[in-house]
């Protein structure tokens, strides 16, 4: 019984995916093309950087932004998979159903097809292609003060489409910079310097927000009518949520394009783990996100060494398997 | 103050009209149904009660104050919900289920409330830890009874909440809402169920198409005259084992001229005379024993009847009053009656409805029910049916109560 309590409260697969974080976070910094051991990572993180040294500027001036960069996309992804599937009341929802990423990926293109610098050209359109689209699926869902959950899934499908037959025209037109654009819409860090990372860092601040909301999403669970009848502003709630889920997953594109299945089952393994209570949730989607992509960003560097594939292709391999099987327990 | 008033509500779905110029007023303490056919608009009364619809016209108070001026979780705080059923499919504990309903008094100063002790009164306390999605209906209900009453509402709503239950939950599901009554909680209780109204409830609304039809005690609302006009069925009400219950029957069958009459008495009759008036026929007994069950079925089915003082013998005034009633009539039936030396007049009755060529029924084991004893002149009677069988006036079958007209 004491055990059980034990799993249930979590306290162990918490401690597991903290360990499992930290691990991810050493060995990420220490593999990659240039070898480093765990006493060097240890040693440069407490020295700074050493001009000079070139394993010290590898690791300060391309493995840490890098790890750090895959850390918060992973993280951002997954929790705004967790919030929109309780949002949504839907398992299959992932951040990319809203149409932000789509709308990013676009923005990225445009971009490449002019040829226009990546600094800050590629950022700044992605950004702006995945907010124009927040904003325009949002007024769509949005009728007489009511957001409407099925018009905005649906609404976000339907850009989606609409936004990669655009994406494949470019693609077609823009002819030898084709690789460039597939590299960039299959999700990658490669190349990523701290420039990417600052701006990710916005997302950080915006991993918090639903930590405000978290009894809010455990009542949603039971539906919208009854959440308002239990006292929860339904509209605020699923306004603020939406929004916040819809602004890291397009910063998280911008820099890093679209990565997928981080935001489709990372959540459910985290539920597998630990439950559906939001409280818990939540927290443990951010770190197991984190430290997924960051073990994939690294499988992406090392597995076909000495060339990369895109990390995109990695979550895919690795997560479609595993969402087949949790589907199959589920029906079981 | 009312607790909850509506105000002449008008409300469409689309243009559908669901509620018409609705008025009432719910006080504190009070324990009232609310009945009325599918689509009447019952469960859309609810819902503008707790502001989940707003309506096109008028307006909906709670404490004198109106429900869209309402911050959803003060609101949350004088109203709760029991709906009629409950889906959520993940894995929390009925627990867990049961605190979401503390949401809305979070962080209150004293809002001390132990979940456990209400679980306890529920007597749910075992199912505490069990995973929501596994348990059984009755079981899933109990606990969101518990989830709204964890919101300490001065009123609780409840749409159906028996509708999926089997009897057991149902009886102990009204009885916890009455015990909850007496504590002072105020309940609004839609349901379709006209006899466990008629079990439970003081007070009645019935609506009819979104219209107030009638209000007031249980009793009068559930009349009947007002079922027969709001349902469109045919409805009576029987005492029995000190309780009022209702009995309907449909009214898809066309009156009918043809009138019967049943000579009966000990309950033998019940059955023909309830299978005959939702025939469409009128019905008529005699003679019967105040009291026997035949005549308070009778009574309750509105027939005419020729009745005798309890225990007494057939007197000559109340076998008249028979007689007159067979005239009357096309058909007579006499029933297996138990014959005694207190009935055996009804027999002649029966054998001068044969006489005057009124069309005759005996049911088949009467000879059995001989119970006159050796008396020579009481003998006669059952003497005089086995002339009229043996003569072919009188057929010992009557299986389709229908069959004779032919």
């Amino acid at each position: 019984m004491r055990s059980k309590k034990l799993a249930r409260n979590g306290t162990i697969a918490v401690m597991a995916v903290m360990l499992f974080f930290v691990a991810a976070f050493f060995l990420s910094l220490a593999l990659g093309p240039a070898d480093m051991s765990l006493g060097q990572v240890v040693k440069y993180l407490f020295q700074g950087r050493v001009s000079g040294e070139v394993n010290s500027t590898i690791f300060w001036q391309i493995r840490m932004p890098r790890v750090l960069l895959a850390l918060i996309v992973g993280a951002a992804l997954a929790l705004a998979g967790a919030v929109l599937q309780g949002l949504f009341l839907n398992p299959l929802t992932d951040p990319y159903v809203t149409g932000v990423s789509s709308g990013a990926a676009l923005g990225a293109t445009l971009s490449f097809f002019f040829k226009l610098p990546a600094i800050p050209w590629l950022s700044l359109l992605a950004v702006a292609g995945g907010f124009g689209t927040l904003i325009f699926v949002y007024s769509i869902a949005k009728r007489r003060g009511v957001l409407n959950i099925y018009q905005l899934l649906l609404g976000g499908v339907t850009m989606s489409y609409l936004f990669f037959a655009l994406v494949s025209v470019l693609m077609i037109k823009s002819g030898r910079d084709l690789h460039a654009v597939v590299y960039w819409l299959l999700g990658s860090f490669s190349g990523r310097g701290w420039t990417e990372v600052k701006i990710a860092l916005v997302i950080i601040p915006l991993l918090f927000v639903p930590f405000f909301f978290t009894d809010e999403l455990n009542i949603l669970l039971q539906g919208e009518e009854r959440a308002l009848e239990l006292g929860v502003e339904v509209e605020r709630v699923k306004n603020v949520l939406f929004f916040v889920a819809a602004a890291v997953t397009a910063i998280a594109v911008s820099v890093s394009g679209i990565i997928g299945f981080v935001g489709l089952v990372v959540p459910h393994l985290c539920r597998l783990l630990i439950g559906p209570d939001h409280r818990k949730l939540l927290f443990l989607s951010i770190f197991m996100g984190a430290a997924l992509m960051a073990l994939s960003d690294l499988l992406a560097r090392v597995a076909f060494a000495p060339s990369e594939i895109p990390v995109g292709i990695v979550t895919i391999f690795f997560g479609a398997p595993f969402f087949i099987y949790l589907l199959r327990r589920r029906t079981a | 103050m009312a607790v909850v008033e509506l105000k002449e509500v008008t409300f469409s779905y689309n243009d559908e009209p669901a509620l018409k110029n609705l008025s009432f007023k719910v006080e504190q303490g009070d324990f009232l149904g609310v009945v009325g056919p599918n689509g009447s608009g019952k469960s859309t009364l609810l819902k503008i009660i707790e502001g989940i619809l707003t309506p096109d016209e008028g307006q909906s108070l709670v404490r004198g104050k109106a429900v869209k001026e309402y911050a959803r979780r003060l609101l949350a705080r004088e109203l709760a919900l029991v709906p009629q059923s409950f889906s959520l499919d993940f894995d929390f504990t009925a627990r867990e289920v049961v605190e979401m309903g503390r949401y809305a008094r979070k962080g209150l100063e004293g809002s001390r409330f132990g979940i456990d002790e209400l679980l306890d009164k529920l007597e749910i306390s075992a199912l505490a830890d069990r995973p929501f999605p596994q348990l059984s209906g009755g079981e899933k209900q109990m606990v969101v009874l518990a989830q709204a009453l964890a919101q300490e509402p001065g009123v609780l709503l409840l749409d159906e909440p028996a509708a999926h239950l089997d009897v057991s939950y149902q009886l102990r599901l009204f009885d916890w809402l009455k015990r909850l009554n007496d504590e002072g909680l105020t309940i609004v209780c839609v349901l379709h169920d006209l006899n466990l109204a008629l079990l439970y409830f003081d007070r009645m609304l019935m609506l009819s198409d979104g219209r107030l039809f009638a209000s007031g005690p249980t009793e009068e609302v559930l009349s009947p005259v007002i079922i027969e006009a709001v349902y469109g069925v045919r409805a009576y009400t029987h005492r029995h084992a000190g309780r009022t219950f209702l009995t309907f029957s449909p009214r898809t069958r066309p009156t009918r001229k043809e009138k019967v009459h049943l000579v009966c008495g000990g309950g033998t009759g019940s059955y023909l005379m309830r299978e005959l008036v939702d025939l469409g026929y009128s019905v008529s007994a005699g003679v019967i024993n105040a009291m026997d069950t035949d005549e308070v079925t009778g009574r309750e089915l509105g027939l005419a009847i020729a009745a005798e003082a309890p225990f007494t013998p057939i007197t000559d005034e109340a076998h008249e009053e028979n007689l007159a009633l067979i005239r009357g009539a096309d058909l007579v039936i006499l029933t297996e009656v138990p014959l005694g030396s207190g009935n055996i007049r009804n027999v002649s009755a029966f054998a001068e409805a044969a006489r005057l060529g009124k069309k005759v029924r005996a049911l088949e084991r009467v000879e059995e029910l001989d119970f006159t004893g050796e008396a020579a002149g009481l003998l006669a009677g059952i003497e005089g049916l086995r002339y009229l069988r043996d003569a072919g006036h009188v057929l010992t079958e009557l299986e389709e109560t229908g069959e004779w007209e032919s």
